[in-house]
This record gives C-alpha cells, structure tokens and sequence, in this order.
C-alpha cells in the first residue's frame, strides 16, 4: 500500500466485504433465505451470482455457494432465480439489516 | 398483542406511516407495525422526495430531516469516458435530498404523535382471512384482529403473495436500486457544484454506466454526503450482466464523472433495495378487497418519468387517501365500498401521472436509448468541439457519427417514440 502514490489508491475500487463493513446487521441465526442447491448446477445463467448487490451468491465450478449473512434484503435473488431455487422469507424480530443513511 | 384495533397497517414506511397518521388523527385506533427494529430501517431510495403530497399528507413538513432543496437538475449521457450534460438551475425548492431512513421515522414519529401504536420487530407473515374476507393479520403465532387492514408491505410485497391476491414477482415487476452514500466534506458539495447552504442538485446519467442494459445512475447531494447509485432493470440484466452489479457501482464511483468528487469521501452505507419498473405488470389486478386496502410500493404506485423517479411521495399521498376511503366507509369494509380509495388515487396527480407516463417503461427497454444514441451524442459533439485546424459541418459530424450505430428513419422513428411517451 505505502509504495502507491495517495491518488492512485483514492481512484481503485473498494472490495466489497469492505464496503458492507460500513452497514449495521443484526444477523438472524435463523438463515431467512434457502437455497436448494440442487437446482443451481444445471442453471445456465445463474443470475443471482452478478446480481446479488452483496454477494451472497458465488461459485464453485457447477455449483452456488451461498451465504446470507451480508444480505441487504433486496429480494432480487429471488425474482431473478430461473430455478425457483430460492425460499425467501423476512428475518425476524428486527433482525438483518439494519439501515441508518439510506 | 392483545388489544384490538380498529386498523392494522402493515409496514412503518411512507404509505404506512401516512395512512397511520391520517387515521389515528381522526380518532380510529391504529396499530403500525414494522418489521425492523425502527421505522425506517428497511427503507432506502435514490435520493430525493417532492414535498407538496408530503406536506399534505403530514399537515405540513415541520421538524422532517431536510438536508438539501434541490435547487440544479443534471442529466448526462454517458458513453464510456464522453459524457454530455444538460445542466438546469432554476428557482427550485419543489423537492428535497434527505435519508429516506430518518424520513420514515419521522413519518411513523407523525403517526404515533397522532395516537397510532407504534409495533417494531414483527414481521407480518400473512393475512387473517374470516369468512372470506380480511380479518387481521397473522405474525408466527399470534393473530391480531381489525375491521380493516392497510397493506403497505413495500415492493418485495409477500403478504399479498401469499394470500394469493398478485402474483408473485417477476423481471418485469422490477428493478434494482443498489446505492453508496459517500461522507464528504458540507463545504466541498457546495463549492463543486456552486450551490447555497441548503442547496442541492440531482443528477441523473444513462447510457454506458449500465453497461447498456436498461437501467441508469443518480448521484444526489445531502447535508454532508453523495448518494451514488445504479438502476438496473431485472428484465433485461438476468442474461445481460457483464460484471458483478457491485463492481458497476464501484467503477462509476472512480470513474470519471464522479472520482473528483468523491476522492476524499468515506463509504458510511451500502444499501439495495427492489423498485417497481413496468407499472403495467406490477399494479395488482386489484387495490381494495373485503377489509384490505393496498398501498405505496405494494400497490406499484411509483412514477418513472423517463428523467427521474418518484416514489416516495406517491406512496405518502396513496396512504392518506387510503386513511380518507376508511374514514369515509362509516364502519362498513367492503370491497365496494372501499372501491372509493381506486376512485379517488385515479383522480389525484398520483392516478393521472401514472397513466400519462405509463408507457415510459416501453422506451426503458429499447436498447438503443442505453447504446446507440450515447455513442452517437459524444460522437457528434467529440467531431464538433474537438479539432486542431478544420472544424465539422454539422451534417458531416452528424452522419459520420452516426455511421454504423443506427439508421435515419430508425432515428425518426425512436424519436417519434419518445415524443410519444415522455
């Protein structure tokens, strides 16, 4: 870091576990989104992965990983599943996200 | 959860909170019930809210976080690192930036101060259904009766879902909306873009920023922060995404129209959240049953004008007249009889610009408007203002840019489209 010149580490990108560092989550033990895994092999486009906001999608070969502790609660993994993949429910009792300036 | 109340509202938003407040104001017994921990804390939008329908649905604006009136409107397209502008200042002051975060809660603030109860952390898993018609609402095991429930669940509308009353969501429902709010020096906003105090300026951009998908970008100024964003639509990005929709707002972030700005910015949040597109597909089929009222996002009401979106303020104005057909059906819930909450949202600014921008969303999803046209734009003016000795013809620039990217009727005919529909 120190041999980069201050400009040139203003103008990269942020990594994206950095940037939901910044946000507020009660994470609910209870995972509030599941995914039956089964169904992502044969998913050609698997969608969810570039459009998840905060990744919680990833792959593995043929496979998606996934992880719903970053989940932001946009519900788009959902409507983009080709799969019907996707069990999607609210956290409860206050739980998940937890927005202060948006 | 053992009192009864007259009105149960689903979800402590702007819809919600407004038709909490314009109940409880005339004495009904409401319970407001919010899924996070405060109103609020589940809402995100791009950044600005007209305050009229506010002021009137909350008798007035008084102590609302307001951090800036919009007083310029920017709108660029963008072709890779060309952008053209259309800058306009004017006299402002219609609409306002703020954290739609710390906007909900003092709506909901509205509400309780009006009477209404005030419920966090439960989340609303379906509708009580009593000899067919709405009869409360149903929370894990708990039941809680009303004579009359408003839906204002938001977007990712799953009560409704569930009931069986629309469909479940689909492409072309919906957008994305995925944000960055930027901490950065109050007198470094003012100086860069020449605005007053509490001045402030919207900007919105289309073209390659979506990596010419159906979509764009806005950028607005708070008290001391940007709100850096994108929009894509659903339809067009489940086949079409060429990168991670998290590396397209990073890259617009240091990209060139806005690494100057934010250079010396600090990340305070990264939100999502879904937005309504096609208001043809997303309005259900209908917005009142026996002892239900749908509202705000729930009911689609948000109005994409082609230039900017509005969402916010539709909802708070839907809550209200929501508030008004309950007040006005005298203790009788029926579907007919609600049917005056259809009537009435028909006959405000919130029925007549849906329909007159409803075909906005048509125009959304011609690829040209995101590939071609930006392209042509910058390559028009790059052969008019950029030259050593010899300058363009208009003509020659114009039909060498457009060279390859699209045709003349095909122009004549998009524009017509536009003409049309904006």
């Amino acid at each position: 870091m120190s041999s980069q010149a201050p400009e040139e580490r203003k103008r990269r990108k942020i990594r994206l576990e950095d940037l939901l560092n910044n946000n507020i989550w009660d994470v609910d033990p209870r995972p509030h989104i599941k995914l039956d895994t089964s169904k992502c092999r044969d998913c050609n486009y698997k969608p969810c992965v570039l459009l998840c906001p905060t990744g919680c999608y990833t792959t593995h070969g043929d496979d998606v990983l996934f992880s719903y502790e970053g989940c932001v609660e946009c519900g788009t993994c959902r409507v983009v599943c080709p799969e019907e993949a996707i069990t999607w429910e609210y956290p409860r009792s206050g739980r998940g996200i937890h927005f202060r300036f948006s | 959860m053992g009192d009864r109340f007259d009105v149960i509202v689903i979800g402590a938003g702007p819809a919600g909170s407004s038709a909490a407040y314009n109940l409880a104001k005339k004495g009904f017994r409401v319970a407001l019930i919010e899924r996070g921990r405060k109103p609020g804390s589940k809402n995100m939008f791009g950044g600005r809210v007209y305050a009229k329908p506010l002021e009137e649905a909350f008798d007035g604006l008084g102590k609302a976080p307001i951090h800036r009136w919009v007083v310029k409107e920017r709108l660029s397209i963008v072709n890779k690192e060309e952008y053209v502008t259309v800058e306009y200042t004017g006299r402002g002051r219609k609409s306002f930036t703020t954290y739609l975060t710390d906007l909900t809660d003092w709506m909901a603030g509205r509400a309780v101060d009006a009477g209404a109860t005030l419920i966090t952390e439960v989340v609303v898993d379906r509708l009580l259904m009593r000899d067919g018609r709405v009869a409360g609402i149903v929370s894990g095991d708990d039941e809680l009766e009303a004579d009359v429930v408003v839906d204002a669940e938001g977007v990712n509308r799953l009560v409704l879902e569930r009931s069986g009353l629309v469909e479940r969501l689909t492409l072309r429902h919906v957008a994305l909306g995925v944000k960055e709010v930027i901490k950065v020096d109050k007198g470094d906003i003012e100086k860069f873009f020449g605005l007053g105090e509490d001045e402030g300026l919207a900007w919105v951009f289309m073209g390659s920023v979506s990596d010419g998908l159906p979509g764009g970008g806005f950028f607005y100024t708070n008290r001391d922060s940007l709100s850096l964003g994108l929009v894509i639509y659903l339809e067009g990005a489940v086949q079409g995404m060429r990168r991670h929709i998290y590396d397209m707002v990073e890259e617009l972030r240091i990209g060139p129209l806005f690494s100057r700005y934010v250079e010396n910015g600090r990340i305070m949040e990264y939100s999502a959240h879904m937005i309504p597109a096609d208001p043809r597909a997303i309005r259900p089929p209908r917005l009142v049953w026996d002892g239900l009222i749908v509202t705000g996002d729930a009911a689609g009401l948000l109005i994409n004008m082609g230039y900017t979106y509005r969402g916010v303020d539709t909802a708070a104005y839907s809550g209200m007249l929501a508030a008004k057909a309950i007040e006005e059906a005298d203790g009788d819930y029926s579907a007919s009889r609600l049917k005056r909450y259809e009537e009435m949202l028909r006959n405000s600014y919130v029925g007549r610009d849906l329909e007159k921008f409803r075909g906005v969303h048509d125009l959304y999803m011609n690829p040209r408007l995101f590939n071609e046209y930006p392209a042509l734009l910058t390559g028009l003016l790059r052969r008019l203002y950029e030259f050593d000795y010899e300058g363009y013809k208009f003509s020659k620039a114009f039909s060498e840019a457009r060279r390859g990217l699209v045709s003349l009727p095909r122009i004549f005919l998009d524009l017509l489209e536009v003409y049309r529909k904006l």
